[in-house]
């Protein structure tokens, strides 16, 4: 079931009904956490058992869903009218709590936790080293999924630089944990000795006088207790990070890719598809959020420019150049969000592009998130 | 045309966006920052300003804007007064050690061992500090005649999210970096920062409910860094069609009279399109209803002037679109709009610029 995106095809009805985790994902504003409640949405009403776990504290997307507020603690969601065991749940990510769990559950002792917990390195880590937010977003994902509670999982990804920044953060986070580089630098004694050793380590010597003279030693200082308490959770880490790519790259694992219909964000989107296929990970669809409806191709543009120009200078023909000028407008740009869109998904496979029109102004209610999700189930506007 | 549109007086010169030497403009994502950033420095440019186009964040949006190779740590002038580049950390880092310490070969080093990844990942607002440090950089280079080498450096700057940190790196900078260059360099940093004749920042939003609240509250985180606020810029402004007036005399024609009236003017023009006319007539009346309300809320609940770029409506976006953006732009700080005037009729501009003034007691409360 592929279809080349250059028309909206398919849809997400099966991923809502029989997928486990669904992961949304695209760039910093283009729709990501109402997507994310939509699918949330239509998963309860396909009768499961659901939890929305997002990063954004969308205010107004709580309100939608007659939330108060959210945190770190799974709040149910009222509904109506769904099939009994079903039930709608959301929770917002709470970064440094789930660090510290992290921590805890991972430390050799509690000495080493608390001392892990008060280092400034570990501190700025915690809060600012870029893809803490999304490795911990999948590390909650993954604590989760192991309470077994849950029949559908929806993720909404952090408002990243690049969408592509969460795939890494695994990566990228143990080998900053991992330590190999910080060991060579503080003890380049220990690998010189045999070749590439010894080159490294003479480079890590001029290494460190520089970044001793750049950032002062203090730092160095306190890097090298960090991972000297870290020392013996490598391992538990590195594992916790596997068993995540693990569950990200089972089959009942599927993203949902989310664009505007403008140039960056399909670009990014476009990467991201073709990164997902490279991780062996599974694409549910592309949702092109808030396109304008298509426009009839009747008057022709020339036609409309003749008529224009030849309207009186009375308020009639002022008013019908007016309409016919906005219809030009609204026309040109509902053609050229399109050609965009082709644009960039040209020659991507994805099993679905779902089109999502531009409605009224924002989601503000129940029945906005509804209009969505049943878009995204049965790829067409209500 | 006859008599000229321009943007009313009282609003060029105090709140001259191009007066500050270095203009930060951030938005949310999605509000269009970047073109919003390119079009400021082509009104820089038709002011007569030697003008730098900054990104720090390796996008290439630039490079893709105006159609050029890709961009990177070399300023070049990709056309007549206007120069761009794109900074990143570690470039920044290696010019830093040449310049302070004569150090060349450690480049090769650092790359080969990820060192510097590595530092910027355990302090991470070390690497806001040295994007910072090259625009001050920037910022103070001078011609060989005293006068500054830019008038008006443009940076578009990390999105409203990440904003405040940024800004904020030179004054943290004593928790991460005690000694050397960067720690000396962060003092006159901030000194930069703390000018509003220096540098300033612009907010990009679009008029939309959303936005129009997130844009207030990053107003406010802004003031709280002590560099100076405004004006903010709305964009993707409807061009109003039709006025209240039209869009009666469209309703009281109805469907029947309205396509008896265009196929009679000669269009060819379905049933089923003119119903949906009429439709997209009252969505445009309340979507300009609306985008009135909201740049006036917008105005009073930042205390700032809201300058405006219209909605490009053509078939295509490109280069001549921002060179209109950039006209628009430059008319609401004093100056003429050419190619703005070409698009747009007296009225459209008028509707464009006339709703960006303050009310001019507000400008003396500010």
């Amino acid at each position: 079931m592929s279809a080349t995106p250059d028309q909206p095809a398919g849809d997400l009805a099966a991923d809502v009904a029989d997928a486990h985790v669904l992961v949304t994902t695209g760039a910093g504003g283009v729709g990501k956490t109402t997507t994310a409640a939509a699918l949330g949405l239509a998963g309860a009403r396909a009768g499961r058992r659901t939890l929305v776990l997002t990063i954004d504290p969308a205010r107004r997307l709580a309100q939608a869903m007659d939330i108060e507020h959210l945190d770190d603690e799974p709040r149910r969601v009222d509904l109506d009218d769904v099939p009994e065991d079903a039930e709608l749940w959301a929770m917002m990510l709470d970064m440094q709590t789930t660090f510290d769990r992290l921590i805890d559950r991972h430390a050799t002792s509690p000495q080493r936790a608390a001392a892990i917990k008060a280092n400034r390195i570990y501190r700025t880590l915690s809060s600012s080293l870029s893809g803490t937010q999304e490795y911990m977003a999948m590390e909650r994902l993954h604590e989760l999924h192991d309470s077994g509670e849950w029949d559908l999982l929806v993720v909404d990804t952090p408002p990243t630089r690049s969408a592509l920044d969460f795939l890494d953060a695994p990566k990228r986070m143990t080998t900053f944990l991992e330590g190999r580089l910080l060991q060579l630098l503080l003890r380049p004694s220990v690998a010189a000795g045999k070749g590439l050793g010894r080159m490294v380590g003479a480079g890590a010597s001029a290494f460190m006088r520089v970044a001793g003279r750049v950032t002062g030693m203090d730092l160095l200082q306190d890097l090298g207790e960090f991972f000297r308490n870290f020392e013996g959770m490598y391992a538990g880490f590195k594992e916790r990070a596997d068993q995540v790519l693990t569950l990200l790259q089972d089959p009942s694992s599927r993203f949902v890719v989310v664009a505007s219909p403008e140039p960056p964000p399909l670009r990014e989107a476009r990467f991201f598809l073709e990164r997902l296929e490279q991780e062996g990970l599974h694409a549910a669809g592309v949702v092109i959020n808030r396109i304008r409806p298509e426009v009839p191709q009747d008057p022709s543009d020339a036609s409309i420019a003749r008529v224009v120009a030849g309207q009186p200078d009375d308020a009639e023909g002022e008013a019908l150049a007016g309409a016919l000028r906005l219809l030009g407008d609204v026309r040109n740009l509902a053609a050229r969000q399109r050609r965009d869109v082709a644009a960039a998904l040209y020659g991507v496979t994805v099993p679905a592009r779902i089109d999502v029109p531009l409605l009224g102004l924002d989601v503000h209610d129940r029945a906005g998130l509804d209009a969505i999700a049943t878009t995204l189930t049965t790829g067409k506007a209500p | 045309m006859s008599a000229p549109v321009t943007a009313p007086t009282g609003l060029a010169g105090v709140h001259d966006v191009l007066s500050a030497n270095v203009v930060m403009v951030t938005g949310k994502g999605g509000v269009g920052k970047t073109t919003t950033a390119a079009a400021l420095a082509l009104a820089g440019v038709a002011s007569g300003r030697r003008t730098m186009l900054v990104e720090v964040e390796g996008r290439q949006g630039f490079s893709r804007t105006f159609g050029t190779a890709a961009w990177d740590y070399e300023a070049r002038e990709f056309r007549p007064g206007l120069w761009g580049t794109a900074i990143d950390p570690a470039d920044a880092v290696y010019e830093y050690l040449d310049r302070f310490y004569g150090i060349r070969h450690v480049q090769w080093v650092m790359e080969r061992s990820h060192a510097l990844d590595f530092v910027t990942t355990a302090a991470p607002g070390l690497r806001d500090l040295l994007l910072l440090g090259k625009i001050y950089d920037l910022e103070v280079q001078r011609r060989s005649d005293g006068r500054r080498r830019y008038d008006l450096i443009v940076v578009d700057a990390p999105p409203t999210g990440r904003i405040v940190p940024f800004l904020r790196a030179p004054e943290g900078v004593t928790e991460i970096v005690r000694v050397g260059p960067i720690q000396r360099q962060a003092g006159s940093m901030w000194e930069m920062l703390q000018n509003p004749r220096r540098l300033r920042t612009v907010v990009v939003s679009l008029l939309e409910e959303m936005p129009v609240r997130e844009t207030t509250e990053a107003v406010a985180a802004l003031r709280e860094t002590g560099v100076d606020v405004g004006p903010v810029i709305a964009n993707q402004v409807v061009v109003p069609r039709l006025s209240d007036d039209a869009a009666s005399l469209l309703r009281r024609l109805g469907r029947d009279g309205l396509l008896t009236r265009l196929t009679g003017a000669g269009a060819r023009i379905s049933g089923r399109t003119t119903d949906l006319l009429l439709e997209l007539v009252e969505v445009h009346r309340d979507r300009v209803t609306m985008q009135t309300q909201l740049r006036e809320e917008l105005a009073r609940t930042c205390g700032l002037p809201v300058l405006a770029l219209p909605l490009m409506a053509g078939a295509t976006f490109g280069a001549p679109d921002l060179e209109v953006l950039g006209d628009v732009l430059a008319m609401q700080v004093g100056e003429d709009g050419p190619h703005a005037r070409e698009r747009f009729d007296e009225e459209e501009l008028a509707a464009v610029l006339g709703a960006a003034l303050p009310a001019p007691d507000e400008e003396v409360a500010r």
